[in-house]
């Protein structure tokens, strides 16, 4: 059964691509091999076929035929919509897009990739052997909601998520991008309760999300970049600390510090940091090999940690 | 296990044109390329030799021959070109060009932002993904692809991330990676007679060795001091230890806190890396790792005498 409906499939996509004229419906149900039954059947076949080769992506356009002919729409598949092209692709440009798309492993986004290559590979261009791009990359596993986000981006949509965080649970949002970074996948878009841009984590979502039967409910401001909504390095918020580090220890410390003076079993050093929940556990990382000397309120937040750890 | 006649339909018209530009493929390649067994392609192609233009007779119908296994068009009809890519397939190309870009040089920035143009001439569509990467990038990226690709050795001085010291290895890099914001490279490290993995913002110098090549040997035994079956209980303001070390986390359950279990891992880093999240990471099990720590707090706080 699936075989003869594929089989009328792939011959109705034939015809009438290779059609220059638009073939009549009733031509296309006498001469096209696999409609059978009463005129009803048949004519109830067609529409169904042309809904499923829509479906797939394939145009099929609608023309008025000529005057000499009844009063019958007729149908044809435009080439240049149908087929592929990508002018002047090159070998060395398709082996790149072969490269970034095994980046994808097996996760969601693989698939697609995958057979968008395929196609390219068809084009009849020369494969080029000569990159030798060898990084690969391992990221969080992208979850399945890509494709329910994609669709509420592409037609503007709203959409109602549960999020786990310690204050509010239920997030209503506008989705402007999804957003890759730095290996972690997030969501970015207009937050409807606190009336601002945020971002968030795709696995911190719970459950599925609901997305609104309306199209069109917003608009992504034209001057939008997602750059300027990231959490980054503020110049105003860099500290300064004074450590103590050990003869030959802490190398990556000292890296990104800057020595003060030198002592006998001792160097003193300044480095900058951000955060100091990161920085204190960069410190305590290192042991006894470095020790604050301030600022006061780092010392008293490392003193803290520890009798933590202690209890 | 019933396919779609859509699914299928889908399938022929991608693998006609596919063929045409891979005259005498093996049945199981084509299987592995379009990621369907060989049974399913035997039957696309008995299904596909079928089908053709009215008229059918042999000169209107798509012309193939499959012989031994392998497989040849000699009249498309009319299948030449491949269709036209789906916003899905788009989408995810420009995506992975994206993330392709983050990693490399400026040089091949341009070479990829020209290619994105010319990919959407053939379908422009909005792209719901951004791509942003911070890694710093590594001034011996191209060095190290170049000696995996012909398996070349390499001398690095590394300053370590668990050990805190600074050592002249020999490597025979194997892989190369990005995750996170960092790049690591995997080798077998002679020094060590060990796989290792080394972070290459850590890699203080790099040499390429003239002629020289190492021999990966082959040995089973662990060379850690590793603990097994630990067990961990971490608050939810500490889950950054879960998202930069999803590495050697086993699994996760999600209560009040979150309940972590971890594969075999190096002992003295994991107890400098939990106590810097104080009372935030509980250690359930074992008891020699709670101790460790709670013992090395005790040595850093006598740093600070109380005034």
């Amino acid at each position: 059964m699936s075989d003869r409906k594929t089989e009328r499939l792939i011959n109705l996509t034939l015809a009438l691509l290779a059609t220059k004229r638009y073939l009549k419906k009733s031509e296309i149900l006498t001469n096209v091999q696999g409609y059978e039954g009463t005129q009803e059947a048949k004519e109830r076949m067609f529409e169904r076929d042309k809904d499923d080769l829509r479906s797939l992506g394939i145009e099929i356009e609608v023309g008025d035929l000529d005057v000499f002919f009844e009063d019958e729409p007729g149908y044809r598949i435009p080439q240049k919509s149908y087929e592929l092209n990508v002018p002047n692709l090159t070998g060395r440009e398709l082996a790149l897009l072969s490269i970034a798309s095994s980046y994808w492993n097996d996760s969601i986004l693989a698939p697609t990739a995958h057979s968008g290559i395929r196609k390219l590979q068809s084009l009849g261009i020369p494969a080029a052997l000569d990159l030798d791009f060898q990084i690969k990359y391992r990221f969080e596993n992208p979850s399945d909601l890509l494709e329910q986000l994609s669709k509420a981006i592409l037609e503007k949509s709203r959409i109602t998520f549960s999020y786990d965080s310690p204050s509010l649970k239920l997030r209503h949002l506008e989705p402007y991008r999804i957003l890759f970074w730095n290996s972690f996948w997030y969501l970015i878009g207009m937050d409807l309760d606190r009336k601002g841009i945020r971002l968030f984590k795709l696995s911190r979502f719970l459950g599925d999300l609901e997305m609104s039967k309306k199209k069109n409910e917003f608009q992504i401001p034209s001057d939008f970049v997602v750059a300027n909504f990231l959490p980054k390095s503020d110049p105003e918020i860099v500290h300064t600390a004074r450590v103590e580090i050990r003869r030959d220890c802490a190398a990556l410390l000292r890296r990104r510090g800057e020595l003060i003076t030198q002592g006998t079993d001792f160097d003193t050093y300044e480095i900058n940091y951000e955060t100091e929940r990161a920085f204190l556990r960069e410190i305590v990382w290192h042991g006894t090999n470095v020790r604050i000397i301030g600022p006061e309120n780092l010392k008293t937040s490392l003193i803290t940690l520890l009798d933590g750890a202690i209890k | 296990m019933s396919e779609s006649a859509l699914d299928r339909t889908a399938r022929a018209l991608d693998l006609v044109p596919y063929l045409l530009e891979h005259q005498g493929i093996s049945i199981p390649e084509l299987a592995a390329v379009f990621g369907t067994s060989e049974k399913q392609i035997n039957d696309d192609l008995i299904l596909i030799h079928m089908c053709g233009l009215p008229g059918y007779t042999p000169l209107e119908l798509i012309e193939m021959y499959y012989e031994d296994g392998y497989v040849t068009v000699s009249d498309p009809q009319s299948l030449k070109k491949p269709r036209n890519m789906n916003r899905a397939e788009m989408t995810s190309l420009l995506v992975s060009l994206d993330l392709l870009k983050s990693t490399r040089s400026d040089a091949i920035s341009d070479e990829i932002e020209g290619l994105k143009l010319k990919l959407k001439g053939a379908l422009a569509i909005e792209n719901p993904f951004v791509v942003i990467n911070n890694s710093k990038g590594s001034q011996f990226i191209e060095d190290i692809e170049s000696a995996i690709a012909h398996g070349k050795a390499l001398k690095i001085t590394y300053l370590s991330g668990s050990k805190d010291e600074s050592t002249e290895r020999s490597i025979l890099p194997l892989e190369l990676y990005q995750e996170n914001e960092f790049a690591y490279v995997s080798a077998w490290c002679q020094s060590s007679e060990a796989d290792r993995t080394f972070r290459l913002d850590r890699i203080a110098n790099l040499e390429v060795v003239k002629n020289g090549t190492i021999t990966k040997k082959f040995t089973n035994n662990s060379l850690k001091d590793e603990l097994a079956s630990i067990e961990l209980n971490v608050s939810k303001s500490a889950r950054t230890f879960i998202e930069d070390n999803r590495g050697v986390i086993a699994d996760v359950v999600e209560g009040g806190d979150f309940r972590v279990r971890l594969h075999p891992i190096d002992s003295d880093w994991l107890s400098r890396t939990i106590l810097g999240y104080g009372s935030e990471i509980e250690v359930v099990e074992p008891r020699e790792l709670s101790d460790d720590i709670k013992a090395r707090a005790k040595a850093i706080r006598a740093l600070y005498p109380k005034p």
